[in-house]
């Protein structure tokens, strides 16, 4: 791996380690489709009770939006915040400042380097499933779109996790936060409802937040709705993620140096 | 009762950190009201579907609540039995005088899931007729559906011992019941109902004591009995048959 940065080893043995675990990946990706079948079968009874039709999403929009929604959401390893915050407060993360890198850099380009070979499979064994049992998307553009659109969203699930988990510098625990994170996902985020189902000021709100560039951006592409500004707020969010887990960590790794952890 | 003891450090351990308890307590009430929020807003979107409405759901969530409480904050250990075994951190629970799947279900109180304990009842007393009847199916229901829960975690946390890996099944199986039992049962069609009736049991967890509680029946209630009796019978048994597999961890500080 010579001439890769540490970030980008750390990338490439994440997506080594996946590959060497193809158990693991087989059960993720075998968890994704229950989920698919789940949530279809909620929204095949929401449809059937509303004409076939909610909120502009037919059948086909609706099904594509799911798939591509709950592919980004497959990508970080679910309790990514606790473990970082498992870390903290075990004071594993001590021995980890000792090396020349960033801690939370390498942490991050680590996991991504997991979470995106997920996202990858999941989205292409998705779309070969949606293909053959709903047809194909409205518009093959936006289809082709949400997957790179479902990598951002990934990437800035990983960062903005980090950027939580820190909290365990002051508390030394962070496993509620995970669950909390997980329900924002799955509620603001537009991944259990689509945006445009919720009450006009809730969903407005929501489209902006960063929970909804993790799914709800790559689900509304891969609806057929191909508006570019969707992806320049998944980039603005990634920012904003960005510097908020190197601020949280440079904080956090001075404190433990000043408790002497 | 070594295992009584054993629960009640496990107890004092998790109220150690006041401050920490405290918070995840109330994260966990406020996550657990997004649940309860998602549904308001879903029915409200799209009107009653197949029989169900809003209060219904709430029933049912109440049940989930109060035995994911049960299964997973009183037990924590038991969502995490996997992960113990992937990293050879079960090595203390071997050389005790105990049984080994008692002490490490008892070993550990997840706090954040106290606050499912706490919601789940206050849940139930806003949404049910308030009859003795209904309560005494509530408590019954949940009673049956914590040991499902524990004996599917202990299960396919168990199956680490035969395949290796970290564990990851246990805590993506963790999540597909809970979320499938966020469910009603009767939107799923057939092939559906045939996976949460067996590989992912979620049936077991919130369908069969929602409907015992909105129409009792003998068959059902027994059925609901008969699935924790052999969940917990499997959990016991595949836990047991892979400890003779097991290779120590070499790792003494952390079960």
């Amino acid at each position: 791996m010579g001439g890769l940065t540490p970030y980008g080893v750390a990338f490439t043995r994440g997506v080594l380690r996946a590959l060497s675990r193809p158990g693991d990946l087989a059960v993720r990706v075998g968890f994704y489709l229950i989920i698919l079948i789940v949530t279809s079968a909620l929204w095949r009874a929401a449809l059937d009770a509303n004409d076939g039709e909610l909120a502009g999403y037919d059948r086909v929009a609706l099904f594509w939006y799911v798939a591509a929604a709950q592919a980004a959401q497959l990508g970080p390893r679910p309790r990514t915040i606790e473990e970082v915050g498992d870390e903290i407060g075990a004071g594993t993360v001590a021995v980890q400042m000792l090396r020349p890198v960033s801690v939370v850099g390498l942490r991050i380009a680590s996991e991504l380097g997991e979470a995106m070979l997920r996202v990858v499979v999941a989205f292409v064994i998705a779309a070969a499933g949606m293909l053959v049992t709903v047809g194909a998307p409205h518009s093959t553009a936006g289809a082709l779109l949400s997957l790179p659109a479902a990598l951002l969203g990934c990437t800035l699930s990983v960062t903005a996790q980090h950027a939580c988990g820190g909290i365990a510098f002051w508390l030394l625990d962070a496993r509620a936060t995970w669950f909390l994170w997980s329900k924002l996902v799955f509620l603001l985020g537009g991944l259990l409802i689509p945006l445009e189902l919720l009450p006009d000021g809730i969903g407005n709100v929501a489209k902006v937040l960063p929970w909804a560039s993790m799914t709800w951006v790559p689900g509304r592409l891969a609806s057929g709705d191909l508006d570019p500004l969707l992806i320049g707020l998944q980039l603005v969010w990634l920012l904003i993620a960005a510097v908020l887990a190197a601020g949280v960590f440079a904080l956090g790794e001075r404190r433990l140096q000043v408790v002497g952890g | 009762m070594r295992v009584a003891r054993v629960f009640r450090l496990a107890v004092a351990d998790a109220l150690a950190n006041r401050r920490s308890f405290y918070v995840q307590v109330i994260a966990m009430a406020i996550n657990d009201l997004t649940w309860v929020i998602f549904w308001l807003l879903f029915f409200n979107a799209v009107g009653n579907v197949r029989g169900w409405n809003g209060d219904d759901v709430l029933v049912l969530f109440s049940i989930l609540l109060t035995s994911a409480g049960i299964a997973l904050g009183l037990l924590g250990n038991s969502r995490k039995l996997g992960q113990l075994v992937a990293d050879g951190e079960i090595d203390a629970a071997l050389a005790l005088p105990l049984d080994p799947l008692a002490f490490l279900l008892a070993r550990r109180v997840d706090t954040a899931l106290l606050g499912d304990l706490a919601m789940g009842p206050l849940l139930f007393a806003y949404a049910s007729d308030h009859t003795p009847e209904s309560l005494a199916i509530y408590l019954g229901g949940v009673a049956c559906a914590s040991v499902v829960l524990v004996g599917f975690l202990v299960t396919i946390s168990s199956l680490t011992l035969f395949f290796g890996g970290r564990g990851e099944q246990a805590d993506l199986g963790f999540q597909a019941i809970l979320i499938m039992a966020s469910y009603p049962l009767d939107i799923f069609g057939g092939q559906v109902k045939l996976v949460l009736f067996t590989l992912i049991p979620a049936a077991f967890v919130t369908g069969l004591p929602t409907s015992l509680l909105r129409d009792f029946d003998p068959a059902t209630a027994l059925a609901l009995l008969a699935a924790a009796i052999g969940f917990a019978s499997l959990g016991v048994g595949l836990f047991r048959l892979g400890l003779r597999r097991y290779a120590s961890g070499a790792v003494w500080t952390q079960a």
